[in-house]
């Protein structure tokens, strides 16, 4: 979803050099043999229920009570007012979703410069020193603990010290996203065209005035990219990550899952893909908004 | 020339005055009247971090996150495995390759277009959550919510992928009596195979995660133990246990980039 495959193009490669992925290939197929084999034998697999009949009938009456079949009462999915009272928290969670990306950008936008390799070690010019180097591994750790902990972990770590709503939500994506981002962003200068900051670096400009003409017009749209393809993966993590904070179509949706209020369920679910696809619309139209920049 | 040079300052203003406009929209949004912090919250941030200094170490909690690094793997490996089965041929016929004629071609690949868009728009765990509703929990319905969004942004790429082959090699197989099915067995789908490999590795790093936070509806691994741990207020555990799940997407995330590397360098 963050489009990291679109560059790849195939090409030749000598045979040494795709020996690694080769290996690599059978070493994964055999740890798929090792883990199916764990699954299947260490846990509750649940293969009985495939060709258990009851579990069949049991998932089709589901399907039914989400679509309000199983009884006599208007589904929540055909009652206006219902629709009214859930868009509150439709709002919501695009708030959330859009609270999360601006405090994502707003971290990220000041250190990934820091997480590029070749800023550190003077590549695009300038002396390299002790301080940058380690700047550098300071801030590649944290784009690499802020990742590696997921949206909704951070989430349950969050509730502890903010009060449940929409703020602890956009707390706990953001700083996963910090470290998506950030590590893509850094990457992005690193690939960059060494030459606009080294002619900058020879005609005297200091470190400001690189970091202004020199880096961030090449870096920029790559960034406001990534954070748009990340703005869309958020949209669709805003439910999980409102089932412990609180805020927005999540707590409504697990609370109703829990009451076996499985219309509601069908509700959420209907303003979950509308906020899924809007999000998806207005992305891609800003991206092409951005891209005409450059 | 100079009224393109406008029209580009205009595009810019205008988006740098979205997001901004956007930014402060949902500021406005949090309540910000109301308490956001809790009356202990401060204090409770503390220890957070203090806990840090040292994590628990004892042989015991190391064995047990190992052990649970070693499920959660399990989990995202076999939702690998199933998400990689169903993408292979939605992608094909997504990428409309497959097609005998041009007038099948179009409507079979928007229909599994639309099936992967559908199954990738909905996040692994509300996917979990609705599956253990309808089928009862068990490791095979969490792996099968687990790997629907990966079989269908995998299958979106490799329908891509299959499509920018270069087309010389494969009219060579077509005008030498290969059928479509061999044109892609062949052909395409060797073109497109190591392209294919490297960003199914890319994806792996993303499914350990998912796998720890299937957790949420009770399935074994390092989430499950984050959670009990942190039920319990013993911080210094949640961090052991994070430590152990930031080493293990860190080690895949190195595999899979020397992975990528050895295959596009």
């Amino acid at each position: 979803m963050i489009g990291a495959s679109r560059v790849v193009k195939t090409r030749l490669t000598p045979r040494s050099e795709t020996t690694f992925a080769r290996w690599s290939l059978y070493g994964f197929l055999l740890l798929s043999v090792l883990c199916w084999a764990y699954i299947l034998g260490g846990t509750n697999s649940g293969v009985d229920d495939l060709v258990s009949g009851e579990s069949w009938s049991n998932s089709g009456r589901f399907i039914r009570q989400l679509a309000g079949l199983e009884s006599e009462v208007t589904p929540a999915f055909a009652r206006g007012d219902r629709w009214l009272e859930t868009a509150k928290l439709a709002y919501d969670t695009l708030i959330m979703s859009v609270l999360a990306i601006g405090l994502t950008g707003l971290g990220a936008f000041p250190t990934f410069v820091f997480g590029a390799r070749n800023v550190s070690n003077g590549d695009l010019g300038g002396a390299p020193s002790k301080f940058n180097t380690a700047l550098y591994h300071a801030v590649r750790l944290t784009f690499a603990l802020t990742r590696a902990v997921p949206e909704l972990v951070w989430a349950m770590i969050i509730v502890f010290f903010l009060s449940p709503g929409v703020l602890p939500g956009a707390v706990a994506l953001a700083l996963h996203n910090y470290g998506v981002v950030g590590k893509l962003s850094s990457e992005v200068v690193e690939n960059l065209d060494p030459g606009p900051a080294r002619a900058l670096r020879a005609s005297g400009a200091g470190n400001l005035q690189m970091l202004i003409y020199g880096i961030l017009p090449q870096a920029l749209p790559s960034f406001l990219t990534y954070l748009l393809y990340r703005w869309e993966v958020v949209i669709r993590t805003t439910v999980v990550v409102g089932f412990v904070s609180a805020g927005g179509l999540g707590r409504e949706f697990r609370l109703s899952i829990s009451l076996f209020h499985y219309t509601d369920v069908a509700l959420i679910i209907a303003w979950y893909l509308i906020l899924v696809v809007g999000v998806d619309l207005v992305s891609a139209g800003l991206r092409r908004l951005v891209l005409r920049d450059v | 020339m100079g009224s393109r040079k406008l029209r580009l300052l205009e595009s810019r203003r205008l988006l740098t005055l979205l997001l901004f406009g956007a930014f402060a929209w949902s500021l406005s949004g949090v309540d910000w009247l109301g308490p956001t912090v809790h009356t202990g919250g401060p204090g409770a941030l503390l220890r957070f971090i203090q806990a840090l200094f040292p994590p628990e170490l004892s042989p015991g909690f190391l064995r047990l996150a190992l052990v649970a690094s070693f499920q959660t793997t399990a989990y995202a490996v076999a939702a690998i495995t199933v998400a990689v089965i169903v993408a292979v041929p939605m992608g094909l016929l997504a990428s409309g390759a497959a097609a005998r004629s041009a007038k099948t071609r179009l409507p079979i690949a928007v229909a599994a277009r639309l099936g992967l868009g559908a199954i990738r728009s909905v996040h692994e765990l509300v996917w979990a959550v609705l599956f253990v509703s309808a089928f009862g929990l068990s490791s095979l319905t969490a792996i099968l919510a687990l790997s629907l969004p990966y079989a269908g942004i995998l299958g979106r790429i490799y329908a891509e992928l299959l499509n920018d082959v270069p087309e010389s090699p494969l009219r060579a197989l077509r005008s030498s009596g290969a059928s479509p099915f061999k044109v892609f067995l062949f052909g395409r789908l060797p073109m497109a195979f190591p392209d294919m490999l490297s960003y199914t590795f890319y994806r792996f790093e993303c499914a350990i995660r998912s796998a720890a936070i299937l957790s949420f509806v009770g399935i074994q691994g390092l989430g499950y133990q984050i959670q009990l741990s942190l039920h319990d207020l013993l911080f210094n555990q949640v961090w052991t246990l994070m430590l152990a799940l930031v080493g293990l997407v860190v080690a895949v995330d190195l595999w899979s980039t020397r992975v990528r590397r050895s295959l596009v360098a």
